[in-house]
């Protein structure tokens, strides 16, 4: 019998979980169902509750993404301070609306909640590195230095 | 534990300390809807029907989930609490997708009957991005349709905390949350057996026993 989630926690501590979760998704670039179960296995947690964590945080991949990811936040902040225009900008440059990866497979575009730097609005992140206070003029030459 | 005071509607009522609101006034005959809420779990308070006016407090309170205390007035059926529990009918009706309307099943649908107690209609506002999943047939004792799902999670906790099988849980987040099993995958019939309760709990028409062939 799959444990309860209650004996998972005492015997396994659950919250190791979604440390291991980042860790394998920085190391396989997505997390795929083979990793689930055998994470699901080690921490004695069901798939589907691996399966919802890794589901509902946006820097859990779960499909296969390019080489990079860029991650555009859409909260209210980043919006009022024109988001927008630096998602079209970025669309424009990739040719990928968010969701997507580009067909050379370097570039996976994202939107996100939010990346916590408000005070750097609008803002993004590729892959660990952060980008704050973007222009739409401005976003050719950072893609660049991932080309 | 002691006992203590409250005045529900107007009645006048003692209670074990440490009952909640909606305890207390099912006790004494008083009804609360709610549709999320199994009796005899942890309340997870995430439907919002339930919700009453207390004296004092600043916000509505999910009866389900607030405690009594002692000399605590509580209103179920005031103005405001008709007024807010109405929008809340009609928030959770613009996520259940399908037409229970004419369904075969609709007597079933405790949100539609809900609806049709507090007179609400179709939304007022736009729906943005309707909730549309294929119903799942491949189980041979459930049949799970995810668009008429309004999120209230009876099925993953009866599923965990009950019959302890933890078959499923919320997966994804904001309007694309769902309840998945596995890698969100149809219910196998390994994974989920007959015991049927998760049907049971189901407020809405989303779980259902399949037709006999």
């Amino acid at each position: 019998m799959v444990p309860s989630k209650k004996e998972a926690l005492s015997e396994n501590g659950r919250a190791g979980l979604l440390p291991a979760l980042k860790d394998r998704a920085g190391r396989e670039g997505c997390l795929n169902r083979e990793s689930m179960s055998g994470l699901a296995g080690q921490y004695h947690l069901p798939l589907n509750e691996v399966y919802g964590v890794s589901t509902f945080y946006a820097f859990l991949p779960v499909l296969p993404t390019g080489k990079n990811i860029i991650r555009v936040c859409r909260c209210l902040p980043c919006h009022l301070k024109d988001a927008q225009a630096v998602i079209g900008s970025i669309k424009k440059e990739l040719g990928i609306a968010p969701g997507e990866t580009s067909g050379d497979g370097k570039f996976s575009f994202e939107l996100v909640s939010c990346i916590g730097a408000c005070d750097q609005a609008p803002a993004m992140m590729i892959n660990d590195k952060l980008y704050g206070d973007l222009t739409p003029a401005g976003i050719a030459e950072i893609l660049k230095s991932y080309a | 534990m002691g006992n203590v005071n409250v005045n529900i509607d107007g009645r006048k009522i003692r209670v074990r300390e440490g009952s909640t609101i909606l305890e207390a006034a099912t006790a004494n005959g008083i009804t609360i809807p709610t549709l999320c809420h199994i009796k005899g779990q942890v309340p997870s308070g995430v439907c919002r029907v339930c919700v009453v006016e207390v004296e004092g407090s600043r916000t509505m309170m999910g009866a389900c989930h607030t405690p009594v205390a002692e000399g605590m007035v509580i209103h179920s059926k005031s103005p405001k609490v008709i007024a807010v529990r109405k929008v809340i009918v009609e928030l959770l009706l613009t996520a259940h997708t399908g037409d229970c309307v004419n369904d075969s099943n609709a007597e079933n649908c405790a949100l539609h009957n809900l609806a049709s107690d507090y007179e609400v209609g179709a939304p007022h506002f736009n729906v943005r991005n309707p909730r549309f999943y294929p119903a799942e047939e491949s189980n041979p004792y459930v049949k799970r349709d995810m668009s008429k799902c309004i999120l209230c999670r009876k099925c993953v906790k009866v599923c965990g905390e009950v019959v302890r099988k933890d078959v499923l849980s919320i997966g994804y987040r904001g309007f694309r949350s769902k309840v998945v099993s596995g890698f969100d995958e149809a219910l196998t019939a390994e994974a989920c057996r007959d015991c049927l309760k998760c049907i049971e709990h189901c407020p809405t028409g989303a779980l259902s026993a399949p037709a006999r062939v």
